[in-house]
């Protein structure tokens, strides 16, 4: 899987290059617009992180150039703005996604993941870790062939964790992808404790490995070793 | 005092001398034309008496002779050669009476005579009445003319006045822009005009600068958090990290979240003071209450808190869609974190509000602190980021609503309504 980032802020595109690489994906960069708008053109990727405010131009005009060269790269905005305008103009433009600034290197990696599920049509849209299946359309879950029943938000953190497995994972952030960042005020994070532990029962039942490890004081990793 | 009843008072304080060193000038004017014809007929009686006295002196007779208004008796002082023509005074049955009198020593034959002849001035005193009464009927027709005139024209004068007040007490910063005064046709007043023209025009300027300056510093600062916070997450994956290492990066990757969502939650309060949420369409407030009942499903259960609803009637606002969450989830979410294991939240919405009530270890909150920014509880040490009343209370301030707080046996109660327009 290709991906290319446009983002001008070195440090911000190096820690995004360093994480999706670790999860297996292939990166390119470019930091500012005009070099985006070459790699865009000259290149085949799968996603296109781009940020809107870039040197020498705006991002939006690089998801014009996308959709007019009628590419089928997934495109996600980020942007410092969190903006509603922004994020409608990114989406009407037709990005896939919007993040705003700061984000969690894992979210960036789950949603990436999810756009390149979706915009796959030719290929499987089944994402399998071991013996666990995640259909992803039907959010069916499935270990050794046999059916899961999950609720919604259990399958959303399975799935959160598959692509971002191995990674330690903080509750801060697992609380965010769920639950989404205006609600974290409500609380501190101990509700999703019981998430994990029902959807971690469900999995071994099923007859699954003890894949969701407890990080002592700071979260939860995804891994099979 | 009004600068109508300033000027008035002025105009007296100058009118009554004016009136007065006037009436003396005209009263000395005539008081003068009078003496000058009684001298006039004076000095002829005299002339007369003279010649008579002398035609009868050659037969060698004295006269003496003494009515009220004339005498004529020998005397040895010495021969005046013209008259004096005095002012005097006499008195008819008490009445003092003025009198213009010719008083001269002259020889007839071969005797000295004073001769004293005198002539009442009565009119002089009804001289002074008239010019009195005239003057004190010149100053009351001034000065009743000047009210009347005052009145009269001070509404038609002052109106641009007005106006341009009425627009300065209706300024608001954010609308300055559109705030115009307009030529009129007196000097001064256009001056003036002019003056508040400059000055709207700068103090807008000026604000637009600094909110600029704010919503760029507050988006600027994103970037960097970002960058920060990608580093700590990418820090975390070292297998190598101690635990105390671990806990360290976990703490300022808190704080950093903080940070970024107390930038947030301060660009939104800009966002709403400058009105960048305005519309028309009004929204159902039970929708976005059950919204929220449901995202907050997790909390509640969690809590094992007891939601009691009363739907009486929906209550309709007219909210941008993002401030009608923002001020639900804020007050909501209020009511589940402040709240014990155990605890109630009830909700009560009716057709001009809704309430928001719930159990709470936390004392009564005191009104000064209730929705000052970044004053939030410090008990408990949470995720809150201390905006979230005061973006409550700006929400209302903006929409025509009102809020108010209570606290009975325990139970903290939030009650929005609406407020009177205008």
């Amino acid at each position: 899987m290709k991906i290319l980032i446009i983002e001008d802020e070195k440090g911000l595109q190096e820690s995004i290059v360093k994480y999706l690489q670790h999860q297996g994906f292939i990166c390119e960069v470019a930091d500012d617009f005009i070099k985006g708008k070459e790699k865009v053109s000259q290149f085949l990727y799968d996603c296109i992180v781009v940020d809107i405010g870039l040197p020498n131009g705006n991002g939006l005009d690089i998801i014009k150039e996308l959709k007019y060269m009628e590419s089928k790269a997934g495109i996600i905005v980020i942007s410092a703005k969190n903006a509603l305008e922004d994020k409608l103009n990114g989406l009407d433009l037709g990005a896939d996604d919007y993040l705003a600034k700061p984000f969690y290197l894992s979210e960036l990696t789950a949603r990436i993941n999810a756009i390149i599920r979706r915009r796959n049509f030719s290929g499987s849209k089944v994402i399998t870790f071991n013996e666990i299946q995640l259909a992803a359309e039907a959010q069916r879950v499935t270990v050794n062939d046999k059916s899961v029943d999950l609720t919604d938000k259990e399958y959303q953190l399975l799935e959160y964790f598959v692509a971002n497995q191995r990674r330690l994972l903080t509750k801060a952030a697992i609380a965010e992808h769920i639950w989404g960042d205006e609600y974290l005020h409500v609380s501190n994070f101990d509700f999703i404790y019981s998430q994990i532990k029902n959807l971690r029962k469900k999995l071994m039942d099923a007859g699954s490995g003890d894949y969701i490890k407890t990080v002592y004081r700071a979260g939860y990793r995804f891994t099979d070793n | 005092m009004k600068l109508l009843t300033k000027t008035t008072v002025y105009f007296l304080i100058v009118l009554v001398p004016v009136l007065a060193i006037g009436g003396f000038y005209l009263f000395n004017q005539f008081s003068r034309e009078i003496n000058y014809r009684s001298d006039k007929e004076l000095i002829s009686v005299e002339i007369q008496w003279i010649q008579y006295l002398g035609s009868e002196a050659v037969n060698g007779a004295v006269f003496v002779l003494k009515t009220p208004d004339l005498s004529i008796f020998p005397t040895d002082a010495t021969v005046t050669p013209y008259p004096a023509l005095t002012n005097t005074y006499g008195y008819i049955s008490k009445e003092r009476i003025i009198y213009r009198q010719l008083s001269q020593v002259v020889a007839i034959g071969d005797n000295s005579y004073q001769l004293t002849i005198r002539q009442s001035q009565e009119q002089k005193a009804a001289l002074v009445a008239d010019v009195t009464r005239i003057m004190l009927f010149v100053f009351i027709g001034l000065f009743a003319a000047t009210l009347i005139f005052n009145w009269a024209i001070s509404k038609r004068l002052w109106k641009p006045f007005k106006r341009s007040l009425t627009k300065i007490r209706s300024a608001e910063l954010q609308k300055m822009e559109a705030i115009h005064f307009e030529e009129t046709n007196i000097r001064e007043f256009n001056e003036l005009n002019a003056s508040l023209n400059y000055m709207t025009g700068k103090i807008y300027k000026d604000y637009m600068n600094m909110k600029e300056f704010t919503e760029n510093a507050a988006h600027e600062m994103q970037t960097p958090v970002a960058v920060v916070q990608s580093k700590l997450e990418l820090l975390l994956q070292d297998s190598n990290l101690k635990d105390e290492q671990v806990q360290s990066i976990l703490q300022s990757t808190d704080a950093l979240r903080r940070l970024s969502k107390l930038n947030e939650g301060l660009l939104l309060l800009a966002k709403i003071e400058n009105h960048q949420y305005e519309t028309t369409e009004a929204l159902s407030l039970t929708v976005i209450v059950k919204k929220y009942l449901h995202l907050f499903e997790d909390f509640i259960k969690e809590k094992m808190l007891v939601i009691e609803t009363n739907y009486e009637q929906d209550f309709l606002v007219k909210l941008h869609p993002r401030l009608a969450d923002s001020l639900i989830s804020n007050l909501l979410g209020n009511a589940i974190k402040y709240n014990f294991t155990g605890g109630k939240v009830t909700i009560n919405i009716f057709k001009k509000g809704f309430q928001v009530s719930n159990t709470s270890p936390l004392p009564a909150i005191p009104p000064g602190r209730l929705f000052q920014r970044l004053s939030g509880s410090k008990e408990f040490h949470d995720n809150s980021n201390g905006l979230g009343l005061a973006i409550v209370k700006k929400i209302i301030e903006t929409h025509h609503l009102q809020i108010h707080y209570k606290w009975q046996n325990g139970m903290h109660t939030f009650e929005v309504t609406e407020g009177l327009r205008g």
